[in-house]
């Protein structure tokens, strides 16, 4: 009479998709960023092309962006939801093992965000170039797949890090607007002053797998995994969170 | 199995004593109403034995075991502590399905809850377009979801119509029939009085009471009759002579305290007077709990005005 991983698996799927602001903050993590590449390589691509310190690989992947906000969005409210009211407490009557039930949860919420990642991250990648002209990257240039398949696992990255984060905050709002201000300024901001140590930030790190070359001390996949490395951070406090409070 | 065992059972919030070393059990084929005024520690219990909070020290455990050691609990133990808890978002169906799954308990079952509840038309409705009294229906479907030996409702008749009202009442004489343990916490006094057969009383986080609820009622009280006679003046007298003190009421009646009614009817018959109604007395559930709790009673000022849940 053991929990089935996999019932507490469905169980959580079940939860996320029968959310409303949930399952659209995912399906939005897609419709913002294909949106705003339409919006955007239409008019301004090929100027922007044309500047000369363009990096025309990262310049393709512009509108994740906007796609980011939304996995963060994503991954704030999928935990949150469990914050409302004490729902918690319902879901934990269900399955006490806090360990499965947290594990359930980070996993439904980061397979759904890989595979929404990737799909955003390659969608982007060939509407958006579809309009660069002579200027356009090609899938099999160097650097371009890596840059296309590392943009979906930042995405999902910067999910975990929400939920994470959601799991010890109790609250998408605190966890929003932290990280989306975060990551629209302060991020731009001290990356521009810092130099060296910026490039350490979640979001700087991780966009490196975007870049057609990198200059600093990280490589694309090194940067990566210092995302990977500051997600897995958030889900671990978050985990504290959850297995040593009161629900 | 069908059982709740709490030993010891203290948890302090801070510099707040919530629970102060709890003893009773919740035993099978009966209701069991909890009873407190506000902040005594009846939920606070209830989410111990859920394994939600906590212990400070001491145990709580449902036919032996922790909560958080039982395989599948739905099973086990239904419980019912918030009915706005659940999400507004999510269909009622996908609410019970969510948790059905989580369990191995099939779909065929929350659609018998859905139905059993009261709930079957609206399964597709969201959970935020529902009145209490819904929510509370669908609480109850949940906790009913696994067909738990063990149930466990904060509150469960909050917000229900009269109908609704019956039907919880109905529905815990039949769980607590079929030998499931049952404990029911309850503001409503005349409510608890209608379904429980034991009571669990905490004040101040310490248990006052854990009494089946006839001896709680006699316990509280002495005996005393209510009677009618066509002749009040004579038997006025034989009952001074006796030294007992009868008192009229409005609506004509006597109210004797202090002795039964198988002393007063023996002495109107040898005196020749006819009786046209006798009872004895039994205090509700009301009277003696508010005898009990009046000391105990941290927010007496607020108690009377505002029924809202600890």
């Amino acid at each position: 009479m053991n929990m089935s991983t996999t019932a507490v698996l469905r169980s959580e799927w079940i939860k996320v998709r029968s959310v409303r602001s949930v399952s659209g903050s995912l399906i939005a993590v897609f419709a913002a960023t294909l949106l705003v590449t339409l919006l955007v390589f239409p008019t301004l691509g090929q100027a922007e092309a044309d500047k000369p310190d363009n990096d025309s690989l990262f310049f393709a992947f512009y509108a994740l962006n906007f796609g980011q906000i939304a996995a963060i969005s994503f991954g704030a409210t999928a935990m949150s939801a469990e914050f409302l009211n004490g729902a918690l407490r319902i879901s934990l009557s269900a399955v006490p093992n806090r360990d499965l039930f947290y594990a359930a949860k980070m996993s439904v919420i980061g397979c759904l965000a890989v595979g929404t990642g990737l799909i955003t991250s390659l969608g982007t990648f060939v509407v958006g170039q579809a309009f660069m002209g002579e200027y356009a990257v090609g899938l099999g240039e160097s650097g371009a797949l890596r840059a296309v398949v590392g943009g979906g696992i930042y995405l999902a990255l910067m999910t975990l890090a929400a939920a994470g984060l959601t799991a010890l905050l109790r609250s998408a709002v605190a966890v929003l607007s932290l990280l989306v201000p975060f990551v629209l300024i302060v991020s731009f901001v001290v990356g521009d002053v810092a130099g060296g140590a910026a490039q350490y930030l979640p979001d700087r790190a991780g966009q490196l797998v975007l870049h057609q070359t990198t200059e600093g001390s990280l490589g694309p996949w090194t940067g990566l995994a210092v995302t990977g490395a500051w997600a897995g951070l958030a889900l671990l406090v978050g985990w504290w969170a959850v297995r040593t409070r009161d629900a | 199995m069908n059982s709740i065992e709490v030993h010891g059972l203290t948890k302090d919030y801070g510099a707040t004593r919530a629970v102060d070393h709890l003893d009773f059990s919740v035993r099978p084929g009966r209701v069991t109403g909890f009873l407190g005024p506000n902040g005594a520690g009846k939920s606070t219990t209830m989410r111990l034995v859920l394994g939600l909070d906590r212990p400070t020290s001491g145990t709580a455990t449902i036919g032996g075991r922790a909560y958080t050691r039982l395989g599948k609990p739905l099973h086990s133990v239904g419980a019912l502590l918030d009915a706005q808890a659940a999400h507004g978002s999510r269909t009622a169906r996908n609410h019970l399905a969510a948790l059905a799954t989580s369990n191995g308990i099939g779909r065929s079952r929350v659609e018998e809850m859905l139905e059993e509840s009261g709930l079957g038309t609206v399964g597709g409705r969201r959970i935020r377009t529902f009145s209490l009294g819904m929510r509370q229906r669908l609480g109850i479907a949940a906790a009913l979801l696994g067909d738990p030996g063990v149930v466990m409702l904060d509150e469960p008749s909050n917000g229900l119509d009269p109908e609704g009202i019956v039907w919880i009442r109905e529905l815990m004489r039949r769980l607590a029939r079929e030998g499931r343990a049952v404990l029911v916490s309850s503001h409503l006094m005349s409510e608890t009085s209608s379904f429980a057969d034991h009571l669990v009383v905490l004040g101040k986080g310490r248990l006052l009471v854990d009494l089946p609820m006839e001896d709680f009622l006699d316990s509280r009280s002495g005996p005393g009759v209510r009677l009618r006679t066509t002749e009040p003046a004579r038997l006025r007298k034989a009952l001074i002579r006796r030294g007992h003190a009868p008192v009229q009421g409005d609506d004509g009646c006597w109210t004797v305290a202090g002795v039964g009614a198988e002393e007063v009817g023996p002495l109107a018959a040898s005196e020749g007077i006819p009786l046209l109604e006798l009872m004895d007395l039994k205090p509700t559930l009301e009277q003696a709990y508010l005898a009990l709790t009046a000391n105990e009673t941290q927010f007496a000022a607020h108690a009377s005005t505002t029924p809202e849940k600890d």
